[in-house]
């Protein structure tokens, strides 16, 4: 009996063995799965995903825009995170609120909100009509709020001594910035910034507002033609899913590395 | 070494003012500024080592007039070294790296010879084990003593030492002095902080005393310790003393 029991409690010092990793992720799945197929019973639907695969070549597409999409605007967002966070340490103080208003803003409204006056009226007025382009950048003006956060919280937790250490071995600002800032942020921001990856791949489906063809939008165009919404909806769940849990795994990685060395 | 400071003043922003007219003038090999808590000791040696500026005021060492604008206080915090109380390394680099930092990136050495300045100078003071280690994972002596291993590593005119063991275990704090001893012996101009008073009064040549921002006295060191002047100064003395064994 205690053994059973011992299967399912964390222990004293709070560590969990391979063999109750294995039975208590096994038992959480099989009552996910349980649950699901018995909710589908009860509608009396019975799933059938084969007809997916005569749309393999679009659906290959577009997971593959998705990506795309995704990798450019974690790389604008990061500029765009990394110049507001340290605009708004700026001396300069409309630079500092700039930065401030921008990352309010964003944070304070809903995304559906922010692509529809993004595209309508902001890059209409601008001449943005590629939709990848115009996708990009919003995503990456919404995301890099985020990010900017994230940096300025990183920035904020590096000790003054370590300012006034650079200021003493005769470092100059710049050299300050990227020998010591820079790299105590990096191994602060990474694991934070692997998660934020993920939040960026599953907000890029908001795009599909705009029709741009990403994945969901692929999903949305086929399951119009044939109205199979259920087994749609849950395959484009898995794909999304495929994305995003080697990153929360890369995550917990980084997240263990840094904590381990400071 | 000579120091001369000409009614020094330092005031914050906020109004406070931590230095009221210091005028001090001296020959010294190792001077300890020692004084109660909020004196303005940690202050005053900030401004000798070019880190903030003075309100008011002059500072000199050896008749040559340190310029408070950044770019010539770049120069002159590249002559000096600098301990902090606690802190001073770089989280982020092993001990040796923060001993090479500011070799390469300030002073111009190739990255082969700033490590062969580092490995001596970690063998010279017993640290060769703790070079590879992050200042988290090495004690609070060894930190102290890596830091002033960095700030000698530069060959510096002078060594500026802020409280380096106040805040070290007692058991700790010994090594962290004998260290700083030895390169008194070796010759090395000291400016120090501190409130271990046996060190002040054996190791160093002249003490000066701050009281709330004033210099209540100063003079040579193991005389002003037995003779003080003020009342002040043996008041402090005497509660300093009070526990010693």
């Amino acid at each position: 009996m205690m053994t059973i029991k011992k299967l399912f409690i964390r222990d004293g010092e709070g560590k969990i063995t391979v063999l109750q990793t294995a039975v208590n992720l096994l038992l959480a799945l099989t009552a996910f799965i349980v649950f699901f197929s018995f909710s589908l019973k009860r509608l009396g639907l019975d799933l059938d995903f084969s007809f997916l695969f005569t749309f393999r070549y679009r659906l290959f597409q577009g997971f593959g825009a998705t990506i795309l999409l995704s990798l450019t605007s974690l790389v604008l967002s990061l500029l765009i995170g990394g110049f507001t966070a340290f605009g708004n340490r700026s001396h300069i103080l409309p630079v500092s609120y700039l930065s401030k208003v921008y990352v309010q803003f964003i944070r304070g409204t809903p995304m559906i909100m922010q692509v529809y006056l993004f595209f309508y009226i902001i890059g209409t007025a601008w001449g943005v009509s590629n939709r990848f382009i115009a996708g990009v950048l919003i995503l990456s003006i919404f995301e890099g709020a985020y990010i900017s956060e994230i940096i300025r919280g990183s920035l904020e937790s590096i000790e003054s001594t370590q300012l006034e250490a650079a200021k003493a071995v005769g470092l100059d600002n710049r050299q300050t910035m990227r020998l010591i800032v820079f790299p105590q942020i990096m191994k602060r921001t990474l694991p934070s910034l692997a998660g934020q990856f993920a939040s960026i791949i599953k907000d890029s489906s908001l795009l599909s507002l705009i029709s741009l063809i990403e994945l969901t939008q692929t999903i949305r165009e086929i399951s119009s033609t044939n109205f199979a919404i259920f087994e749609c909806y849950i395959f484009l769940g898995f794909l999304y899913l495929s994305l995003t849990f080697p990153i929360s795994m890369a995550t917990k990685y980084l997240e263990r590395k840094f904590s381990y060395e400071n | 070494m000579k120091i001369k400071l000409n009614d020094l003043c330092k005031r914050f922003t906020s109004g406070e003012q931590v230095l009221e007219n210091i005028s001090y003038q001296e020959e010294f090999k190792s001077l300890a500024i020692i004084g109660p808590s909020g004196g303005g000791k940690s202050t005053l040696l900030r401004i000798l080592g070019g880190l903030i500026m003075p309100t008011s005021g002059e500072v000199a060492f050896d008749e040559k007039t340190v310029t408070y604008t950044e770019k010539e206080l770049l120069k002159h915090r590249r002559n000096i070294g600098f301990v902090f109380q606690s802190k001073g390394l770089f989280n982020h680099l092993t001990g040796k790296e923060n001993i090479m930092l500011p070799l390469v990136h300030v002073h111009g050495y190739q990255k082969k010879e700033a490590e062969k300045v580092a490995v001596g100078l970690l063998e010279r003071f017993n640290l060769g084990d703790d070079g590879g280690k992050f200042p988290s994972e090495l004690s609070g002596g060894q930190q102290q003593r890596i830091a002033i291993a960095r700030a000698m590593a530069i060959k510096p005119r002078l060594l500026l030492l802020d409280e380096p063991t106040s805040a070290l275990d007692p058991e700790l704090t010994s090594e962290v002095l004998d260290m700083v001893k030895e390169l008194q012996d070796d010759g090395q101009n000291i400016i120090l902080v501190t409130h271990e008073m046996g060190f002040a009064k054996k190791a160093c040549d002249k003490i000066i005393f701050l009281v709330n921002g004033r210099l209540m006295e100063a003079g040579e060191s193991p005389s002003l310790f037995s003779d003080p002047q003020t009342p002040e100064l043996s008041g402090f003395l005497s509660k300093i003393l009070e526990w010693k064994v």
